[in-house]
C-alpha cells in the first residue's frame, strides 16, 4: 500500500494544506434579534437599503498586513432593521429605489449606512473579549429627497473568549452584541433626535 | 444580618492520609463564605406571582456572569419552597430593548418611570413579576504561585510540580420589588477559597468551589428574604 502513494500528489495535498491555513476566513453575521416593545408611531416608512449596507464586509487584517478574517453584516443587519423598524412604525414598505416612495406612499425614507467598523481581537487588545464597534449614519428624508434628519449613532457589543469557542464564534457573538445595541438604542432614542421630533410634531 | 460559613476541614484528614488525598481528589479545597443582608421594607410573595433574576453589565471593567446568574435562578426554583423565577433571556427579550446593557433601569425610581408605560407594565403583569433581583459581582483569581512541568517520553510521560491560587467572589443583589417600585434590600455574598493542584505523575485538581457556593448561600438567602423570613 504504501509503494502506491503518489508523492507529487502528497506534495500538492501539503501545499494546498498550507495554503489553507494561511487563508482569511469568512464570518458570516448570523443572529436574531427581538422586536422592540414600544408604541408605534402611525405613519409609513419607506426603508431603503443601498448596495453598500446589503455588501457590507469588514476587513480585519493581521499585524503583519495580510487578510484575516471577513466580517459580512449587510444581511444580519437588513434583518435587524426588518424586525426593529415594523414595531416602530404603523407600516414599513421596502424599497429596491428611493425614487418609488411616492408610489408606494409613504411619508418618509429611511437610509441607513455603515460609517466606520471595529474589530478588537484579544491577541491585539490582550483582553478576553473579542468586541466590536460599529458607527452609523442615519438619514430620514421626504419622498422628494428633502432632508428631514441625518444623525450619527454608535453600537458596541462584546462576547468573552471561552474555553472551546472558535474565534469566528467569538467575532459573531460581538458582532450580534453590537447590532442588539444599535436596536435598543435606536428604537429608543429614535423620537428625541431633534429633526425626527419636529418632523413627528409636524406630521403626527 | 451577618452569616458566615465554612467549607470542609483538613483536620480531620491526619489518619489515612492516602484515603484523603484520594476523597480530596473527588471534592474540593476549602471556601469561606460571608453572606450581608440588609432589609429596607417587608416582604412576602404569593404563589401566582414570580421573580427575575438579571445580571448587571454596565460596567467596563466586568460583567456579571450570565452563568452565575442562572446558577442563582435555578437554586431558587429548586425544592419544594422553591420560587416561579422567570429566566433572564426570556424576560430581557420581551422587554427589548428597556432592559439592555445601555437603557436597563439604574435606580428604582427608573423603574417607576418604566412601569408608566402601559405595554411595559402589560408585560410585567403577563409574567406576573413581583421581585426584581440585579445581580452584580464577580469572581476573581488572585496569588498563583508554583509551577508545574510535565514531560513526555517514548517511555510514558508525568507531571511534577505545585500550583495554588485563590479565588474570590464578591456579588450584591439588589431587589425591587415591582408592585410598590420601591428598592427592599441588598444581599452581598463574599466567598474566597484557595485551590491546589499537587502533580505527582498526576496532577490532582483540589479545587475550591468558591463561585457554586457564594451561588448557593446567595440564592438560599434570597429566597428567604422574599418569602418574607
Amino acid at each position: 500500500m504504501i509503494g502506491s502513494i503518489n508523492p507529487v500528489r502528497v506534495l500538492i495535498m501539503m501545499m494546498l494544506a498550507t495554503l489553507c491555513a494561511c487563508a482569511a476566513s469568512t464570518v458570516e453575521v448570523r443572529g436574531s434579534y427581538p422586536s422592540p416593545t414600544i408604541q408605534r408611531i402611525p405613519l409609513t416608512l419607506g426603508v431603503y437599503y443601498s448596495d453598500a449596507l446589503r455588501n457590507y464586509t469588514y476587513t480585519e487584517r493581521s499585524q503583519t498586513g495580510d487578510d484575516e478574517y471577513y466580517v459580512e453584516s449587510g444581511q444580519t443587519h437588513m434583518e435587524l432593521f426588518n424586525t426593529v423598524l415594523p414595531a416602530m412604525f404603523e407600516n414599513v414598505v421596502l424599497l429596491d429605489d428611493p425614487a418609488q416612495a411616492d408610489a408606494m406612499g409613504v411619508d418618509a425614507i429611511f437610509m441607513p449606512s455603515i460609517d466606520e467598523f471595529q474589530l478588537g481581537m484579544p491577541q491585539k487588545t490582550r483582553l478576553e473579549a473579542y468586541e466590536v464597534w460599529v458607527k452609523y449614519n442615519m438619514r430620514l428624508t421626504g419622498t422628494d429627497g428633502s432632508y428631514i434628519a441625518d444623525w450619527v449613532m454608535t453600537a458596541y457589543g462584546n462576547a468573552t473568549v471561552g474555553g472551546l469557542s472558535t474565534a469566528e464564534s467569538g467575532i459573531n457573538d460581538a458582532a450580534v452584541a453590537a447590532l442588539r445595541d444599535l436596536a435598543s438604542n435606536f428604537s429608543i432614542s429614535f423620537t428625541a433626535v431633534p429633526d425626527v421630533r419636529d418632523w413627528l410634531a409636524r406630521r403626527t | 444580618m451577618n452569616t458566615t460559613r465554612k467549607g470542609c476541614t483538613l483536620a480531620h484528614c491526619r489518619i489515612w492520609p492516602a484515603l484523603c488525598v484520594l476523597l480530596l481528589a473527588g471534592l474540593s479545597a476549602c471556601t469561606s463564605t460571608t453572606i450581608d443582608e440588609f432589609r429596607q421594607a417587608e416582604t412576602g410573595i404569593s404563589h401566582d406571582e414570580t421573580v427575575v433574576i438579571l445580571g448587571r453589565r454596565q460596567g467596563a471593567g466586568y460583567e456579571t456572569a450570565a452563568d452565575f446568574v442562572q446558577c442563582v435562578g435555578d437554586r431558587m426554583g429548586r425544592g419544594r419552597d422553591g420560587l416561579s423565577v422567570v429566566p433572564e433571556q426570556q424576560f430581557v427579550d420581551a422587554l427589548f430593548p428597556w432592559f439592555e446593557p445601555r437603557t436597563a433601569p439604574l435606580r428604582s425610581d427608573d423603574l417607576q418611570q418604566l412601569m408608566a408605560q402601559p405595554m411595559v407594565s402589560e408585560k410585567m403583569s403577563q409574567f406576573g413579576i413581583r421581585y426584581i433581583v440585579w445581580l452584580d459581582g464577580q469572581t476573581e483569581t488572585t496569588n498563583r504561585m508554583g509551577s508545574i512541568s510535565c514531560t513526555v517520553g517514548p517511555g510514558g510521560g508525568g507531571c511534577f510540580g505545585f500550583g495554588s491560587w485563590e479565588d474570590d467572589s464578591s456579588f450584591e443583589a439588589r431587589i425591587w420589588d415591582v408592585s410598590s417600585h420601591t428598592a427592599v434590600g441588598t444581599i452581598s455574598a463574599d466567598a474566597n477559597g484557595q485551590s491546589y493542584m499537587p502533580a505527582v505523575f498526576v496532577p490532582i485538581p483540589l479545587l475550591a468551589r468558591v463561585e457554586a457556593n457564594a451561588c448557593n448561600s446567595l440564592a438560599d438567602q434570597l429566597k428567604l428574604f422574599v418569602q418574607g423570613g
